[in-house]
C-alpha cells in the first residue's frame, strides 16, 4: 500500500526586504505593513512529498491551521498536486508552537494512518521554530530535523539526509516519523518547488477542505510580551565609481587604515 | 533567577564555543544569588570540558558515553533530563545550532517548558525568565516570557552574550548515566561532515563571495583579492551550497557572525540571513551589478559594477 504523507502548510509573514514602519504606537503590527506568503520551507516539504508521490506513488494531504489570511496555502497545495487538505481550527497569532502542535497533531490523527509528516524546520520571525519537535512529542513519533533529501524509503523506515553545519548526516528512522525540512532543499533546482498546474486548479477549485476542531484549548507556555521597533542603523554610504581609479584608491586607503 | 542550566555542545570532540557565550548569558541571568550548572554530553566530553569551568559556574557535569558519539535526539534528551532531575532549573540555555535547536525544542516539548529558539538575548521580565529575538528584517525585537510556573528553554545565537574570561572553581564531575541512555528509534547510518579549519570570527579583513562570482573561476579572483589583503575568505550560503566553498566559511544566520575591520562583499545580494552575520563589520565595501541590491544598505562603500572588472582594478591598485 502506498504511503500516506501529511504536509504542514503555513501562511507566514513575508519579511524579506521590508521598508517603512512595521509597528504601530502600541507595538502591534500595522495593518497592511506586511504581506504573507506560503512558508518557503513548508513549500519545500510539499515538494519533497510530491516527489515521493511521483517516484513511488503516495497519498499527499496538506494540513493547515486557521482561516487563510492573504494566501490560500492549502488550495496552493492542491493545485500543485496534493490529493486532499484539512484545516485545524485555531489562530496562528493567538498561541505558541506547543499549542499549534496540539491542534495540528489532532488534524493529522483525523487522517487515519499516516506514514510521514513533513513540515518546514524554522519560521524565524515571529514563531519559535521546530514545530516538528512539538508535533513529534504530541504524536509520540521520532523526528529528524533539517532534512533536505530522502536517501531511501521503505514500507516501514526512511533514511533522510540531514544538513548540519559542516556537512550531512544520513539518519534512519522507523515510520511513522516527522521529518522537518530545511531551506536548502531543491533551491538550486530551477524547476522546484513546482508551480501550480492549470488543470489541477480547475479540478480542485471547489474541493472541500474539512475543518478539524480542536479537542481542547491548551494554554500557551510561551507568552509574547511585546514587540519593539529596532532603530535602523544609520550608515553613510558613499558611491564609488569603478571607472575612477583615484576614487578606488582613496576608498582602499580609508578602508585599510587600522585594518 | 536562581537556577540556570546550560547544555554545552561538542562537535566531534571539539567544544562548540557558543557554549561559552551561553555560560556568559546564564551568569547574567542567574545574578549574584543564583547558580549556573553546565552539562556537556558527547563522546570525549571529559577531555573537552575544562573551558566550561568558568567563573560563576557552580557545577560542570560531563556525560561521556560511546552511545552519544553522533547526535540523535532521544539519547541526548534522556541525558539532559537525567541531569535536570536532581537540579531543577528556571531557565535552560543551549547554542542555536542544528543540535541545540533540535534538542532545545525536544526538551521544551518533554518538560512542558516555554521555548524561544534563535534568541538574541535572555533576561527577566517581572521576575520570570524571558528571551528576545530580532526579526522582521531586523526591524522588530520580540520579547517572550515563560508562562507562570514554567521553565524557559532558549537557544542563543552567536553574539547573544559575551563568553566569560578566566577559569572558575567548580569540579568537573561525571554524570551517572545508569539507564538514562536508552534505546533510540533513530540511527545515524553515515556522516559526511568536514572538520572546521577556519575561524572567521577572529579575522581582521574578510573578502566574501556570493553567487555573483558565477563559479569556481570567478571565485579565484576573490581568492586573489583575499591573498593581496591578507584576508580570510568567506561566503554566502549560496556559494557553500553550490559546493564552491567549505561550510566553515559561511557567514550569516546559519554560519558565522563576524565583526572584522573590513568586509568586502563581492556578488552578494544581501539577504537578511546573510547580513545578520556581517552587520557589525567596521567598514563594508560591496560590489554588485544590481544598483538596488540590499547589501548596499549595509555598505559604507557602494560599487555598482561587475566584480570581474572591478576586482582586477583593485588588485592592480594593491600591486598584486
Ligand atoms: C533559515 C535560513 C537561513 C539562512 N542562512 C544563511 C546564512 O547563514 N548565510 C547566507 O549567506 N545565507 C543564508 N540563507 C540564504 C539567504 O537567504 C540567501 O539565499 C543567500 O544569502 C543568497 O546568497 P548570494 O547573495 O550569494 O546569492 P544571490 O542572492 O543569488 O545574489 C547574487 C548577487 O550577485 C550579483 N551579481 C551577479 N553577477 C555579478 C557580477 N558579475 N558582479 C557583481 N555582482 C554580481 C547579483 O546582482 C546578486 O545581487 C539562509 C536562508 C534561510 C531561509
Ligand atoms: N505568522 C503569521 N503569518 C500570517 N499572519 C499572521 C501570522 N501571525 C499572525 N498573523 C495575523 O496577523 C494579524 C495580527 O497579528 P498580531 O499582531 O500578532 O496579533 C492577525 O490577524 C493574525 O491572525
Amino acid at each position: 500500500m502506498p504511503h500516506t504523507i501529511a504536509v504542514i502548510a503555513r501562511e507566514v509573514w513575508d519579511t524579506r526586504d521590508l521598508t517603512g514602519q512595521i509597528l504601530d504606537e502600541a507595538g502591534g503590527l500595522r495593518p497592511g505593513a506586511l504581506q504573507t506568503r506560503f512558508d518557503p520551507e513548508d513549500l519545500n516539504a510539499l515538494e519533497l512529498a510530491l516527489r515521493i508521490k511521483d517516484a513511488h506513488g503516495a497519498r499527499v494531504v496538506a494540513v493547515g491551521l486557521g482561516a487563510p489570511r492573504q494566501v490560500e496555502v492549502l488550495r496552493e497545495c492542491l493545485y500543485r498536486g496534493a490529493d486532499a487538505a484539512v484545516t485545524a481550527t485555531g489562530d496562528l497569532a493567538a498561541a505558541d508552537t506547543a499549542a499549534h502542535a496540539r491542534r495540528l497533531a489532532g488534524a493529522v490523527r483525523s487522517l487515519g494512518r499516516v506514514d510521514l509528516l513533513l513540515v518546514g524546520t524554522a519560521v524565524p520571525d515571529d514563531d519559535n521554530s521546530l514545530l516538528a519537535r512539538h508535533l513529534a512529542a504530541e504524536l509520540g513519533w521520532p523526528a529528524v530535523s533539517w532534512v533536505d533529501a530522502i536517501e531511501e524509503l521503505a514500507v516501514d523506515r526512511v533514511v533522510a539526509r540531514r544538513a548540519v553545519e559542516m556537512g550531512y548526516e544520513y539518519v534512519e528512522t522507523p515510520l511513522p516519523a516527522v521529518l522537518a525540512v530545511g531551506v536548502a532543499l531543491l533551491e538550486d533546482d530551477p524547476r522546484a518547488p513546482r508551480p501550480a498546474k492549470a488543470m489541477l486548479k480547475l479540478k480542485m477549485k471547489k474541493a472541500e477542505i474539512p475543518t478539524v476542531p480542536a479537542t481542547d484549548e491548551p494554554a500557551p507556555l510561551t507568552l509574547r510580551v511585546r514587540r519593539e521597533a529596532v532603530p535602523p542603523r544609520a550608515i553613510e554610504t558613499a558611491t564609488v565609481d569603478p571607472e575612477n581609479e583615484a576614487a578606488l584608491r582613496a576608498m582602499l586607503d580609508a578602508a585599510l587604515k587600522g585594518a | 533567577m536562581p537556577r540556570v542550566f546550560v547544555v554545552a555542545e561538542l562537535n566531534d570532540g571539539v567544544l562548540n564555543d557558543l557554549s561559552l557565550q551561553c555560560i556568559g548569558a546564564a551568569r547574567a541571568m542567574a545574578g549574584a544569588d543564583g547558580t549556573v550548572v553546565v552539562l556537556l554530553p558527547g563522546t570525549g566530553a571529559a577531555a573537552a570540558a575544562a573551558p566550561l569551568n568558568a567563573p560563576g559556574v557552580a557545577e560542570v557535569l560531563v556525560a561521556d558515553d560511546d552511545r552519544l558519539a553522533a547526535y540523535t535526539t532521544e539519547p541526548y534528551l534522556a541525558v539532559v533530563k537525567a541531569a535536570l532531575a536532581g537540579r531543577p532549573a528556571e531557565a535552560i540555555l543551549l547554542p542555536a545550532t542544528t543540535i541545540g535547536n533540535d534538542l532545545g525544542a525536544a526538551l521544551a516539548a518533554a518538560l512542558g517548558a516555554a521555548c524561544v529558539t534563535d534568541a538574541d538575548g535572555v533576561g527577566a521580565e517581572e521576575g520570570r525568565p524571558a528571551a528576545w529575538r530580532v526579526g522582521f528584517d531586523r526591524k522588530v525585537r520580540t520579547v517572550w516570557v515563560a508562562a507562570e510556573g514554567r521553565p524557559l528553554v532558549a537557544t542563543l545565537r552567536d553574539g547573544a552574550a559575551e563568553a566569560p574570561a578566566g577559569s572558575g572553581t567548580a569540579a568537573v564531575e561525571a554524570l551517572s548515566l545508569d539507564g538514562a541512555v536508552s534505546q533510540t528509534p533513530c540511527r545515524v547510518v553515515r556522516r559526511d561532515v568536514a572538520k572546521k579549519t577556519v575561524n572567521l570570527r577572529d579575522a581582521k579583513v574578510i573578502v566574501a563571495a556570493g553567487a555573483g562570482v558565477g563559479g569556481p573561476e570567478g571565485l579565484e579572483l576573490i581568492r586573489r583579492l583575499a591573498t593581496a589583503l591578507g584576508a580570510e575568505l568567506g561566503g554566502t550560503r549560496a556559494v557553500v551550497d553550490a559546493g564552491w566553498m567549505s561550510a566553515d566559511r559561511q557567514i550569516g544566520q546559519t554560519g558565522a557572525t563576524v565583526r572584522p575591520d573590513l568586509y568586502i562583499a563581492c556578488g552578494i545580494s544581501g539577504a537578511i540571513q546573510h547580513r545578520v552575520g556581517m552587520l557589525d563589520s567596521r567598514t563594508v565595501i560591496a560590489i554588485n551589478t544590481d544598483p538596488n541590491a540590499p547589501i548596499f544598505r549595509s555598505a559604507h562603500y557602494r560599487i555598482v559594477g561587475d566584480l570581474k572588472v572591478v576586482i582586477p582594478k583593485l588588485l592592480k591598485l594593491l600591486g598584486a
